[in-house]
C-alpha cells in the first residue's frame, strides 16, 4: 500500500512531530510511505491513502485539516478537544464567521453566543479557558472516513459525540530507552514530575501532599522538571509549604538526553492531569519503558494503565488525601516500588511495543481502504440469498441477519 | 448435560480435527452427557466467501433444539466458534491460518489487492469477536495458543486431546521410517522424499492421502525412489498401528504446526520422532536425543537423523519409550474434567 503521511516532523518540537519519528521508520518497514511535505494540500499521486494527524496546536497542524478537506482520509486524532485547532483556523485567518458557525454547529445558539463574547472580547478565550466544554471534535470528525484513537476512553467519546464510521484503537509506541546514565538527584526516595508546571498538571495538589510525605519522610526528594506556564506562581507555593529550603529539586526545560537521565534516576514518576483534552502522555510512555511505578490521574487514557503499574488518583474532594496516601506507599515501601516498575515495564513491551502499533496501523489503514469493498461484497451475497429464498427487507428475518452480522462485524 | 460439538466439515476431508471430535462426542457420552456433533460445510474461495460461510455458523440458534435447552457447545476451529451460545466453549484447534501465519506463503490465499488485505482483516475481527465470547478458551497446542495471543490478544489455555485409539503396540524397531499425515504441501512430506534420495540406504513408507499425492509420487519417481518409498494411501486402523508397531521412527515435520496427534501416536508406539526446528507444537513433545531427534528443515539433515537412528537402535527405542511416558500423561478423563469445569 502506497500511503500519503501527513504530520509534522522533527525539527518541528512538538509531541506529534517525535511521534512520528518514532513511528514512519516502522510503517516504512511495512507500507510504502510518503511524508509530506509541511504546508501541501495534496497527497502525492498514485497513493491508496492518506493518513492525517491531527491535534490541538494550529501552528502544528492546521495545513494538515486543510489537506483532509480537499481528501478525506485516515484521521490520527491525538486530542479529542481541538478548540485551539478551530480558533487558529478560522479567527486566526481572520475567519470570525467561520468560529461563529463552528460553536453554533455543534453548540447550539449557547455556543455562537459565546463565540460572539470571545470575538467581542468580553470573554476570556474558551480554548484557554473552558476548552474541555467546548470540544470542537466535529470539525475535524467530519471529514475523517475512519479515525486512529490512542485510548478506549477518547473511542467512547467521539461515539458519543455521533462518529460512526470505523474507529481503531491504536496504543501510542514506547520508545526504545536509550542507553544512560540514571542522574539521581539524591539518595532518597526521589518522586519525579516532568512537563510544563501548571495548575491542569495538578501541580498545586502535588506540592501539598509531598509537602505531607516529607513530613513522615524528611529523606524524599521531589524533582520537578519542565518549564513554569505564565502566570502559575511556583515561588509563592513552594515557600508556604516550606518546600523552598530542601524536598525540593527544579530544572526547568531539559533537552531529550537530560530527560531520559533524569526520568531513570528517579524511584516514582508522577503524571496527573485534570482537566484531560483526551491526550495520551508521551512521559508516561517513557516512564512505563523505565520500568518506573507510576502515579497517575484517574481520568481520560490515564484510566486505562493496568492497576499493577500504576496508582490512580480520582480528582475529587479527596485528591490530595489519595495521592498522599499513594505516595506514602511507595515512598515507604521499595518491594512494591520494584514491584509495579516490574509490571510497567510489561506493559511497556506487550501494550506500546512499535512493532505491535505499526502492525495496528497498517490492520486499520487495510480495512479503511478496502473494507466497504468486502463489506458491499459480503453484504451483496447474504442480502441475494435471503432474497432467493423469500425474505424481503421488511421482514424480521432481514433485521435478525442484519443484528447477526453487525454483531461479527460484517455489517457496515 | 446436553453437550453439542461443533466443527465444519469439508466434504470428502478426513483429517485430525474429525478424529478428534468424534471421539469427544464418544467419551462424552461414555461419561453419561448426553453429546452430538454439529457439522456445518465450509467453503473459503473465492473472494468473501471465507465470510459468507464461516457467517452461517452465525445464524445457527443452538441454544435449544426442539423445546429443550442445550447447555453448552464445544467448538473447534474455524468458523465453528462463530455459533452463537451463552456456555461457549472453544477448544481451538486452529484458527483460519491463511490469515495469519501463512498470510505472503505459497500456502496463502489472500493477494495484495486492497479487497485482499481487508477481507483477511475481517477474519481477524471475526475471531476477535468470536472467540473472545468463549466462556473459556482452550487450545490443542501451545503453539496454537501463543499464535492466539499474538494475533488476537486473547489467551488460551493449553489441553492437549488424547490420540486416537489404536492399538498400539512396539514389534521392533524395522528399517523403514514412516510418515503418516494427510499429503498436501504444508506437512512437507517431499522433504522426506528428498532425505531419501540422498541416502540410498534409507527406506520410507508415506501413510495418508490428499491433494499432493500425485506431485510426491511424482517427486520420489524423479529421484529413482522407487521401491524404497511406498505410498500406502489411506490405511485401515489396524494397519496404522501395525506400521506403527514395525517402523524405526515417525517423522512428522509440518512447518509451524498447530499441534499434531502423530508423535503421540508414534510415543504411543514406543517410536522417537524425526522433525524439524521449525515444526512448531511437535516441538512440545519431541525433545532432540531424548524423545526423538530434531534437525534443521533440511534433506540431508534429515537423511543424517534417520541414518543415526537405524545405526543406534537402543537409542531409538529409549527415546520411544520416554516419549511413551508423556503420551500415557495425556487422557480423556483429564481433558473432559477441564473441558467442562
Amino acid at each position: 500500500m502506497k500511503l500519503a503521511y501527513f504530520s509534522p516532523m522533527p525539527p518541528e518540537k512538538t509531541g506529534v512531530a517525535d511521534y512520528s519519528a518514532l513511528l514512519v521508520p516502522a510503517l516504512r518497514e511495512r507500507l510504502d510511505v510518503t511524508v509530506v511535505r509541511r504546508g501541501s494540500k495534496r497527497s502525492p499521486r498514485g497513493t491508496d491513502a492518506a493518513l492525517y494527524h491531527v491535534g490541538n496546536n494550529p501552528d502544528a497542524h492546521a495545513w494538515i485539516v486543510d489537506a483532509l478537506r480537499r481528501r478525506p482520509g485516515v484521521v490520527v486524532l491525538h486530542d479529542f478537544v481541538v478548540h485551539h485547532l478551530v480558533a487558529g483556523m478560522t479567527i486566526g485567518r481572520r475567519d470570525g464567521h467561520g468560529y461563529l458557525d463552528t460553536m453554533e454547529r455543534e453548540h447550539g445558539v449557547v455556543g455562537r453566543l459565546l463565540a460572539h463574547g470571545v470575538l467581542d472580547k468580553r470573554i476570556p478565550p474558551l480554548w484557554e479557558s473552558r476548552p474541555e466544554e467546548f470540544p470542537l471534535a466535529w470539525f475535524v470528525l467530519e471529514h475523517a472516513a475512519g479515525l486512529i484513537v490512542h485510548s478506549h476512553a477518547v473511542h467512547e467519546l467521539v461515539r458519543r459525540a455521533g462518529y460512526e464510521r470505523p474507529v481503531w484503537v491504536v496504543p501510542h509506541p514506547a520508545w526504545p530507552v536509550p542507553e544512560v546514565e540514571p542522574r539521581r538527584v539524591a539518595s532518597g526516595p526521589v518522586v519525579g514530575c516532568f512537563g510544563v508546571v501548571n495548575a491542569s498538571k495538578r501541580v498545586p495538589e502535588l506540592l501539598r501532599a509531598f509537602a505531607e510525605i516529607r513530613a513522615g519522610h524528611p529523606e524524599a526528594v521531589l524533582l520537578l522538571v519542565g518549564p513554569t506556564s505564565p502566570g502559575f506562581d511556583l515561588e509563592r507555593r513552594l515557600q508556604r509549604l516550606g518546600l523552598d529550603d530542601e524536598g525540593l529539586v527544579r530544572e526547568g526545560w531539559v533537552d531529550e538526553g537530560r530527560l531520559w537521565e533524569l526520568m531513570a534516576g528517579v524511584d516514582i514518576s508522577v503524571n496527573l492531569r485534570h482537566p484531560t483534552m483526551g491526550e495520551t502522555s508521551g512521559v508516561a510512555i517513557r516512564s512505563l519503558s523505565l520500568g518506573k511505578p507510576l502515579v497517575v490521574s484517574d481520568v481520560g487514557w490515564f484510566s486505562e494503565l493496568p492497576g499493577d503499574a500504576a496508582l490512580k488518583v480520582p480528582v475529587d474532594a479527596y485528591e490530595v488525601e489519595t495521592l498522599t496516601a499513594a505516595l506514602e506507599l511507595l515512598v515507604a515501601r521499595e518491594d512494591v516500588r520494584a514491584q509495579m516498575g516490574t509490571a510497567a515495564a510489561g506493559v511497556a513491551r506487550r501494550q506500546h511495543d512499535l512493532g505491535r502499533v505499526a502492525e495496528l496501523y497498517v490492520a486499520a489503514l487495510e480495512e479503511a481502504v478496502g473494507g466497504a469493498l468486502v463489506g458491499d461484497a459480503v453484504l451483496r451475497e447474504v442480502s441475494q440469498a435471503a432474497v432467493d429464498v423469500g425474505i424481503s427487507p421488511e421482514d424480521a428475518e432481514a433485521g435478525e441477519i442484519a443484528r447477526r452480522l453487525a454483531e461479527v462485524e460484517l455489517g457496515r | 448435560m446436553r453437550i453439542l460439538v461443533a466443527r465444519p466439515q469439508i466434504p470428502f476431508a478426513w483429517g485430525g480435527t474429525e478424529v478428534m471430535t468424534d471421539r469427544l462426542v464418544d467419551e462424552l457420552r461414555v461419561r453419561g452427557h448426553d453429546a452430538e456433533l454439529v457439522t456445518v460445510p465450509f467453503k473459503w474461495y473465492p473472494g468473501t466467501r471465507v465470510l459468507t460461510q464461516a457467517f452461517l455458523w452465525r445464524m445457527l440458534d443452538l441454544e435449544e433444539v426442539d423445546g429443550t435447552p442445550v447447555d453448552m457447545v464445544v467448538a473447534t476451529k474455524f468458523p465453528s466458534y462463530l455459533v452463537r451460545h451463552p456456555e461457549k466453549r472453544v477448544w481451538l484447534v486452529h484458527q483460519f491460518r491463511q490469515a495469519y501465519e501463512l498470510d505472503g506463503t505459497d500456502l496463502g490465499q489472500f493477494g495484495d489487492s486492497s479487497e485482499d488485505r481487508a477481507l483477511r482483516r475481517k477474519v481477524h475481527a471475526l475471531d476477535r469477536v468470536a472467540l473472545g465470547e468463549a466462556t473459556r478458551l482452550f487450545a490443542i497446542s501451545q503453539n496454537v495458543a501463543d499464535r492466539l495471543e499474538r494475533t488476537t490478544e486473547l489467551r488460551a489455555e493449553f489441553l492437549p486431546p488424547p490420540p486416537q485409539e489404536l492399538e498400539y503396540r512396539c514389534e521392533g524397531y524395522g528399517d523403514f521410517v514412516l510418515s503418516v499425515n494427510r499429503l498436501d504441501r504444508a506437512k512437507r512430506i517431499d522433504l522426506l522424499l528428498e532425505a531419501a534420495a540422498l541416502d540410498s540406504s534409507l527406506e520410507i513408507v508415506i501413510a495418508g492421502d490428499g491433494p499432493d499425492r500425485r506431485r510426491l509420487e511424482e517427486l520420489a519417481r524423479a529421484r529413482g525412489l522407487d521401491g524404497r518409498a511406498r505410498f500406502a494411501g489411506r490405511v485401515s486402523d489396524a494397519e496404522l498401528a501395525d506400521l506403527y508397531g514395525r517402523c524405526l521412527a515417525v517423522y512428522y515435520a509440518p512447518k509451524d504446526e498447530d499441534y499434531g496427534m502423530v508423535p503421540f501416536e508414534a510415543f504411543l508406539s514406543e517410536k522417537p520422532v524425526l522433525t524439524t526446528t521449525d515444526a512448531g507444537g511437535p516441538l512440545e513433545i519431541v525433545f532432540d536425543h531424548r524423545t526423538g531427534l530434531v534437525v534443521a528443515p533440511d534433506a540431508a539433515e534429515l537423511a543424517h537423523a534417520a541414518g543415526w537412528l537405524r545405526e543406534h537402535r537402543e537409542e531409538a527405542a529409549t527415546f520411544g519409550r520416554a516419549g511413551k511416558a508423556i503420551a500415557d500423561e495425556v487422557t480423556w478423563e483429564r481433558a473432559i474434567e477441564r473441558l467442562l469445569a
